[in-house]
């Protein structure tokens, strides 16, 4: 039965997407988990955007897979947030403010070693969904900021900045949590 | 350089994406800087912090079949624009598909260009290495047995194969050994040893030769993956990784010279 399994004609097309895409899943279904914060929604978030990206994957013209498969997720992921619930309130840029202002003040690394895990998780998940999407890509997927350049659709210095300012928002948000605590 | 400047290019420090001359301007900074300082370290200790692997939420295992499956329910309309027609499968083979376990459907990859071997049944058999190659990494079962000693991984086959493999280290070489597991390949299990070399994952899938197949011919494929194929004392050794076509020359040698 093997045998014959195994010789079972399938679409080129079909074998080819599956080789490139498919390794990405678990980066995608993350981002999209991280992005939607529920599991069944990042499920249906991740199905949707494989097929949208099998659908277009002729428009794949090498590159990287997985920059690839996660731009059409997030791209999916914020159409089916502003779709199922309202806008995802949108941080206000204030881009005349310096990151260095937004650092919380007297946040030691100690500190942040030694926070719960659960603190930390609430607080990347009550971070601004741009801030957040930029931190799950470079620190949890270990994307490069090139390969986030493609996935978010950003310029390079903006990967930089965001990423500079998401830490300090998520630092401020860590503290608030510490302080709540004591 | 200010401390506003130094907090923004701290991050890209903390990244490994500045140039050198860069690197060594924002670092010279915080040394001088007792307040960068500070919050450079606060933010390493953060950057380590996400790292964690418990912040990764891992992909429900139904996922990837039930995508492997909605992809090909459309299949049939998507392929009247390839160029094998003729050899689209019936809804019933593709039903018999579905049946497959997913990760073994998701894998048939058939994007290998042949090169040296012409004949199908090389083709087919490069096909279905890599995509064990695949689906060993993607289904995180890399490994049955996870050992760097070729004393525990050899004897583990025991009783598992009709044939014993050749099991040898070659950390010294760059090329650690870091365990084996059992797979199928050409309808029969066979060995798969995995080795590491740096960030990158090697399967050497072994099984005995019948004979007919020649002794040395290279493949390379189309998107990254590369394959070796050798018959090594009367062993079928397959290569896989997506390791450089060079640096997995050097590897393919050093099984060949130890068999
Ligand atoms: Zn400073």
């Amino acid at each position: 039965m093997r045998a014959k399994e195994k010789r079972l004609p399938d679409d080129p097309k079909t074998l080819d997407f599956d080789r490139m895409f498919l390794p990405h899943m678990g980066a995608a279904y993350n981002l999209a988990r991280w992005l939607v914060r529920d599991d069944h929604d990042a499920q249906d978030v991740v199905q949707e955007a494989y097929l949208r990206a099998f659908r277009f994957a002729s428009g794949f013209r090498g590159g990287d897979p997985r920059s690839w498969i996660l731009a059409i997720v997030r791209n999916t992921s914020f159409t089916w947030l502003s779709r199922n619930r309202g806008s995802d309130s949108p941080a206000e840029f204030d881009d005349k403010v310096h990151t260095r202002e937004i650092e919380p003040r007297g946040l030691e690394a100690d500190a942040v070693r030694q926070a719960d895990g659960v603190m930390v998780r609430a607080a990347l998940e009550e971070l601004a969904s741009e801030f957040r999407e930029v931190i799950v890509m470079r620190d949890i997927e270990g994307l490069s900021y090139k390969e986030i350049a493609t996935a978010a659709d950003l310029p390079i210095g903006t990967v930089m900045s965001r990423l500079a300012r998401g830490r300090a928002k998520l630092a401020r948000l860590l503290k608030e949590r510490l302080a709540k605590e004591q | 350089m200010t401390c506003d400047d130094a907090r923004v290019l701290m991050h890209a420090l903390l990244d490994d994406e500045l140039d050198l001359t860069k690197a060594l301007e924002v670092q010279r900074h915080i040394e001088g800087c007792p307040e960068c300082a500070r919050a450079f370290d606060m933010f390493a200790a953060m950057r380590s912090r996400l790292k964690d692997e418990a912040l990764r939420f891992e992909v429900p295992s139904t996922l990837e079949e039930n995508i492997s499956r909605a992809i090909r329910a459309r299949t049939p309309e998507a392929s009247r624009s390839t160029v094998y027609p003729s050899r689209r499968a019936s809804l019933s083979q593709r039903a018999a598909l579905f049946a497959l376990p997913a990760a073994l459907a998701a894998t048939l990859a058939l994007v290998i260009v042949p090169r040296a071997l012409k004949s199908g049944a090389g083709q087919d058999l490069a096909n279905e290495v890599v995509a064990s190659h695949v689906r060993s990494l993607m289904a995180s079962h890399l490994m049955d047995v996870v050992s760097t000693d070729k004393h525990t991984v050899k004897p583990w086959f025991n009783g598992k194969l009709d044939f014993s493999p050749p099991v040898n280290d070659f950390a010294k070489d760059g090329f650690p050994l870091v365990g084996g597991r059992l797979d199928y390949i050409d309808g029969r299990p066979v060995a798969a040893l995995v080795y590491q070399h740096g960030r990158h994952v090697i399967n050497v899938f072994i099984w005995p030769s019948s004979g007919d197949t020649t002794s040395e011919e290279r493949i390379e494929t189309e998107h990254g993956y590369n394959v070796e194929q050798m018959i090594v004392d009367e062993m079928n050794c397959w290569v896989v990784s997506d390791l450089n076509p060079v640096e997995l020359g050097k590897f393919a040698a050093l099984i060949r010279q130890k068999g």
